[in-house]
């Protein structure tokens, strides 16, 4: 599991972008200067983050033999 | 050949570039098609509906979207009629902000032991957290924070304003951490 330290800074473009602010708005500017000393938000995002990487890296590759009933589903199995 | 010709031949009863563009995103289909679903042999029938819609539609696709966006289409809208005979969702609309962002599940997760839980273990975990959320909120999720699909692609292929993406992603992202986090706390 790869531990990310992830920066204010990239929290708070992704928050800024979830709001469709820009980064030097009023708003985003408040935002950077409460996650510089809040540690409760830098840690939720920081874990929400870890959530999506979670769930990145939990994939399925597709097995051969469900290769071959698709293309058999959709009697293409002989087109090489 | 190239995309566009694979489809062009395969729009005239070509059906080795047909096998062709099937063989191109099986795997981009059936992989999406398991992160909504979790379950194998479901994800398996809904790569197979997916393509077998292609197929019947292909002289439909009038290339103004990219091939792939109009397959994940395909795949979302399957996912989404195979899920929503499932109803055992414990994430529903009406639950409240209040609830989703309580201060009791802004835990440091530096201090999970997430690094020492077998894969099995951490899989069942996610299994568990992801079927317990709406499949509207789980193909928004999937879209555009597992894909990567931007907010506006994504509100396109699902047919959604983009406030609408932002707030379900919003929504999706903070229940999916607390049940990963009420995981590790029980």
């Amino acid at each position: 599991m790869n531990e990310e330290i992830i920066s204010c800074k990239e929290v708070m473009s992704h928050i800024c972008e979830s709001l469709s602010e820009e980064m030097d708005s009023p708003k985003c500017v408040a935002i950077k200067n409460h996650l510089e000393t809040c540690e409760g938000c830098k840690s939720y995002f920081s874990s929400v983050e870890m959530t999506i990487d979670l769930y990145k890296k939990c994939t399925e590759t597709l097995p051969d033999d469900v290769h071959k009933k698709l293309m058999a589903f959709l009697e293409l199995a002989d087109e090489k | 050949m190239n995309e566009e010709q694979l489809i062009a031949s395969a729009k005239n009863g070509d059906r080795k570039a047909l096998a062709e563009l099937v063989k191109n995103y099986e795997q981009t289909v059936y992989s999406f098609a398991f992160k909504v679903c979790r379950d194998r042999e479901k994800a398996e029938n809904m790569m197979q509906e997916t393509f077998y819609s292609m197929i019947k539609s292909l002289h439909q696709f009038d290339g103004n979207s990219k091939l792939s966006t109009w397959l994940y289409r395909i795949v979302v809208n399957h996912c989404l009629m195979e899920a929503r005979k499932n109803s055992r969702y414990t994430f529903v609309e009406q639950e409240t902000d209040e609830s989703l962002f309580d201060e009791k599940y802004i835990a440091d997760w530096s201090t999970l032991p997430i690094k020492n839980l077998e894969t099995t273990e951490l899989r069942n975990i996610l299994d568990t957290a992801i079927n317990k959320l709406q499949p509207e909120y789980r193909v928004v999720f999937t879209l555009r924070d597992v894909e990567e699909y931007s907010t506006e692609e994504t509100a396109k292929m699902l047919e959604l304003s983009v406030p609408a993406v932002k707030s379900r992603l919003h929504r999706a992202r903070s229940f999916l951490r607390n049940e990963i986090t009420k995981a590790f706390q029980e």
